[in-house]
């Protein structure tokens, strides 16, 4: 198309609505730029581009043949990527990629009113993939930009302001019914059917860990979870949330042992008990995350293992709180059992030879295993340990190249190391993964828990005591303890999070920013039929139920219409008409009570008839009429108001039951 | 469709009671998407998907009530057909007005069988909108009513409503037919005989009325601010004609009318006097775009009287 010889100029007025309809459709595509693969983002924004240049330069559209195979194409690649069709990436990385072929077929206002309604569709998936606070301003722009879009193919001579302040208007007059729909519209207890949607990964804990792994985690600003104490608050060497709890080791990763169905040992919970709620933030994970040793499962949807781990019934698609009790102190007395003993002391042969052989030595000194803990507590205390982000890499005899050459690591190492000493000398143990500490909010009294603060730790049996936690970050750094990675490597952190705790005014932006977060999870997020039934019980309703919401939701609706009528009733009110007009329609009215003025008749024609008919009314009306005919018509007089005035007056003041009389 | 209302006598302001209202296919599709929505926040009690279905589902019934404001208040001021030729277009000419103080943009209005015609009536004014209507052959053609509808300002809705105002297109036969104009009959009395004869004589300044030429309009005196007047001149009283509907036996009845027509529209072009003798009906010798019509009405509805009252 690029030869094409003197296109003729197209009409750009003609195109408004395709401009629109692509407009809309785009700012679609564009909320999903950052989720579906990046070819298909682009490829949909260069189906837009390609319309608008075919539009605009009067070039060849495809024609069916090469829409049909470019449609199968895309769909088999959309196949080959992700494996299924069903799921909520690969629908909409599906439906991005059909409704920009299905652009290049709009004709008329019909086709781009269904582009417009895949734009909303997107809006919806959006929805549903993330609910943020942040992106909630982005999808209501996208929800005005497809409303202008409508106005805009609906009357092609809407101009671009007119079009956005007619949408805009119309969507701040539905704001209170949304409002009132959202509060009181009856919601569903459960689902009634599922996408799956387990294709989307999120920075987080994992099931699996290497020395290295939680390091990648500590640059991650984003919230794991919030936590609000209901009582007393554990001292910060205390506040260990406890995640997967891992017991295989084959020399370079650790794993769980997924499939345990053992129910928990019997313990008795020593020192004090801890209240609090959770908001964990989607993970697309089973773990819930909680205070160290929580005191069975907090509800329905989550179990507690016999390791101490909270597992969801379902992967945290969506934000979920719950309220629970933990304990951070245990004391078993009974011994362990031989599948658990047999289990936490196994490590893969023939590896780390120097690693077991420090730790029979350090065993053998030592009289007991408490003893032997704290030996090999002493032996990481003294032997030169650094705590960095960044260590070197380590060779296939990972424990030993670590404890012996380079002693340098991040708490992923040396809960490794720490365990496999153990193990290596038959005291069972085992690497929980969690989060330490948490940052205190002030705005919304909650602790926040971020990504870095990703921590692991280990966990020994002590006869006698049961599981005893064990940190051994904690004596090669013991600020860690107090304080969040940021605080001690600030020099090993990217430059952006660095300059982000620098200043304490945008600290305190952020602490502020993440209490809106908090509240925009709590209230907006999660609002469901519990909180319906909250907000019902707080208005005075003691026994709420579904149909009181019913109710309810009726009522807000009719007041909302009535208001809206009243608003719009207003804008249509009958055009003031100017004084001259007044006092003439009062004139005529006047004299409608001998003749008529028929529609069609001016003043002077007016006058004509009503002589004719009452010829002693001439030297009462024919002036008024004449003068009326001038005031309106003629040529405008210097003093305007002041004439205008002075008819009205003598309009006022003309009787005609003087001139009845007379007759 | 029933007349619920009865039949309207012009000027009507469109009222409430009159009005309905449906959503068009994009507003069926658009309730398709919030049904979804809907179905979608609910399962997955997702609260944006819901807030976003309740805040387009309060657009779309803000949008409905814009709509019908639209059209309600509307005044149907006149609603006229000037007469046209056969095998031409007619056009049902419609005067809307808006004495509200906003503007009712894209207001349609439409025939039973026509194609819609939209204007965007500003607040204040007054609008004639030009329905088409075909004419296809001479006689009459009756419309009952017509349709008022707007979907503005999103498309989603439609309101319309019927105005049974009953409007009579008079078609006039079609001008043909290659026989000479007849020459000028024996001399008639005229209405203005007493004139004498001789060429055109200038008789006097009247109003302009529509049909009137514009080369006979007084521009000096309108440029001077005075109304639009037309130089009436008179010809002289020889020069007068009578086209009868018997001296055409040889051809059939329609091609009678349409050269009877086509001579009265010569012999009104040249500015001559000219009288018509139809079979019931003889119309005097004159002049003048008024006896034009009358003559030309006649040939229309030659025949047809009885059907057509």
């Amino acid at each position: 198309m690029s030869g094409a010889p003197a296109v003729p100029a197209p009409d750009l007025a003609a195109l408004r609505p395709l401009l629109w309809t692509c407009a809309a459709f785009a700012g679609g595509v564009l909320l999903h730029a950052d989720r579906v693969p990046p070819w298909a983002a682009a490829v949909a924004l260069l189906l837009v581009g390609w319309r608008l240049l075919t539009a605009y330069r009067g070039g060849a559209d495809p024609g069916v043949a090469a829409r049909a195979v470019l449609a199968l194409a895309l769909v088999a690649i959309v196949l080959a990527r992700f494996h299924t069709l069903n799921g909520l990436a690969a629908g909409t990385t599906l439906l991005l990629l059909m409704a920009g072929l299905k652009l290049l077929e709009t004709r008329g206002a019909r086709d781009q009113v269904v582009m417009v309604a895949a734009g909303l569709f997107l809006l919806l998936a959006a929805c549903l993939d993330r609910q943020d606070l942040a992106r909630a301003p982005l999808y209501g722009l996208q929800a005005w930009l497809s409303c202008a879009a409508l106005a805009v193919i609906a009357a092609p001579a809407t101009s671009a302001r007119a079009a956005m302040s007619l949408a805009g208007r119309a969507l701040l007059l539905a704001v209170p019914l949304a409002l009132l729909l959202f509060v009181f519209f009856p919601r569903l207890p459960g689902a009634f059917w599922a996408i799956p949607r387990n294709d989307l990964a999120l920075s987080g804990l994992s099931d699996t860990m290497t020395p290295g792994s939680i390091g990648k985690l500590a640059t991650s600003y984003d919230a794991a979870f919030r936590v609000q104490f209901l009582g007393p608050i554990p001292p910060p060497q205390e506040r260990y949330w406890r995640g997967p709890v891992l017991h295989e080791f084959d020399g370079q990763t650790w794993r769980r042992n997924a499939f345990d169905l053992r129910a928990p040992v019997p313990r008795v919970h020593v020192g004090t008990a801890y209240r609090y709620r959770v908001q964990l933030e989607a993970s697309r994970q089973r773990w819930w995350f909680a205070l160290d040793t929580p005191v069975g499962a907090p509800d329905a949807r989550a179990r507690l293992t016999y390791d101490d781990q909270l597992m969801g019934a379902d992967p945290l698609n969506d934000p979920v709180s719950f309220d629970a009790l933990s304990y951070t102190h245990t004391a078993v007395m009974q011994p362990l059992e031989p599948a658990a003993q047999h289990q936490d002391t196994a490590l893969p042969a023939s590896r780390n030879p120097r690693t077991h052989a420090l730790a029979a030595s350090l065993r053998e000194r030592a009289g007991s295993d408490a003893a032997y803990v704290q030996a090999v507590l002493g032996y990481l205390r003294d032997g030169g340990f650094v705590y960095s982000l960044e260590p070197e890499r380590l060779g296939p005899d990972a424990i030993d190249d670590f404890l012996f050459r380079t002693r340098v690591g991040f708490c992923g190492h040396y809960a490794s190391a720490f365990v496999v000493l153990m193990r290596a000398a038959g005291v069972p143990s085992r690497v929980v993964t969690g989060y330490l500490g948490g940052e205190w909010i002030p705005f919304g009294d909650y602790f926040l828990v971020r990504q870095a603060d990703a921590h692991a730790w280990a966990e020994v049996w002590l006869v006698g005591h049961g599981w005893t936690r064990v940190d051994p970050t904690a004596v090669v750094a013991p600020e860690r303890l107090q304080r969040g990675i940021i605080d001690l490597l600030p020099q090993e952190l990217p430059v952006r999070a660095r300059l982000l705790h620098a200043s304490p005014w945008l600290m305190q932006l952020l602490q502020r920013w993440d209490a809106a977060n908090a509240w925009w999870t709590n209230h907006v997020v999660r609002f469901d039929y519990d909180s319906q039934l909250d907000v019902l019980a707080r208005l005075g309703i003691r026994s709420p139920d579904a149909r009181y919401l019913g109710w309810a939701f009726m009522l807000a609706l009719c007041g909302w219409l009535a208001l809206i009528a009243w608003h719009l009733r207003r804008a249509m009110a009958p055009l003031r008409p100017d004084p001259l007009a007044r006092a003439y329609a009062r004139l005529c009215r006047k004299l409608a009570r001998i003749v008529p003025r028929a529609p069609h008749q001016g003043p002077l024609d007016f006058a004509a008839a009503l002589i004719a008919r009452h010829p002693q009314a001439q030297a009462a009306v024919l002036p008024l009429l004449t003068r009326y005919a001038e005031l309106r018509y003629g040529p405008p007089p210097e003093r305007a108001e002041r004439e205008i005035e002075e008819f009205s007056r003598d309009v006022g003041r003309l009787s005609l039951a003087r001139t009845v009389r007379d007759r | 469709m029933r007349r619920r209302q009865g039949e309207d006598h012009l000027p009507v302001a469109l009222e409430r009671r009159r009005l309905y209202i449906l959503p068009t296919r994009g507003g069926l599709a658009f309730t398709a998407l919030l049904f979804l929505m809907m179905l979608a926040g609910l399962n997955y009690a997702n609260s944006l998907a819901l807030f976003f279905t309740f805040l387009l589902t309060g657009f779309a019934l803000v949008v409905m009530q814009q709509c019908h404001r639209n059209l309600l208040g509307t005044e149907v001021i006149a609603a006229v057909a000037p007469a046209v030729f056969a095998r031409s277009t007619g056009a049902v000419q419609l005067t809307l007005a808006n004495s509200s103080a906003a503007a009712r943009p894209l207001l349609e209005a439409a025939l039973r069988a026509g194609t819609l015609v939209s204007a965007d009536l500003p607040a204040g004014t007054q609008r004639r909108i030009e329905l088409p209507l075909a004419a296809p052959a001479r006689g009459v053609v009756r419309i009952e009513r017509v349709r008022l509808s707007t979907a503005w300002p999103f498309g989603l809705f439609r309101v319309w409503t019927w105005v049974h105002t009953p409007v009579t297109l008079l078609v006039y036969p079609h001008p043909h037919g290659a026989l000479p104009i007849p020459a000028h009959s024996a001399r008639a009395a005229g209405a203005r005989s007493q004139l004498g004869a001789g060429a055109d004589e200038w008789v006097g300044l009247r109003p302009f009325r529509d049909g009137d030429s514009p080369r006979q309009v007084d521009w000096k005196a309108y440029a001077r601010e005075a109304p639009l007047l037309v130089k009436e001149y008179v010809q002289g009283a020889s020069e007068l004609r009578m086209f009868e509907y018997a001296q055409l036996a040889h051809l059939d009845q329609e091609a009678r009318l349409s050269q009877l027509a086509r001579w009265v529209v010569d012999a009104e072009a040249q500015g001559e006097r000219y009288g018509l003798i139809l079979p019931k009906l003889r119309l005097a010798a004159d002049r003048g775009p008024e006896h034009r019509h009358r003559c030309l009405a006649a040939l229309a509805l030659f025949g047809l009287e009885d059907t057509a009252r």
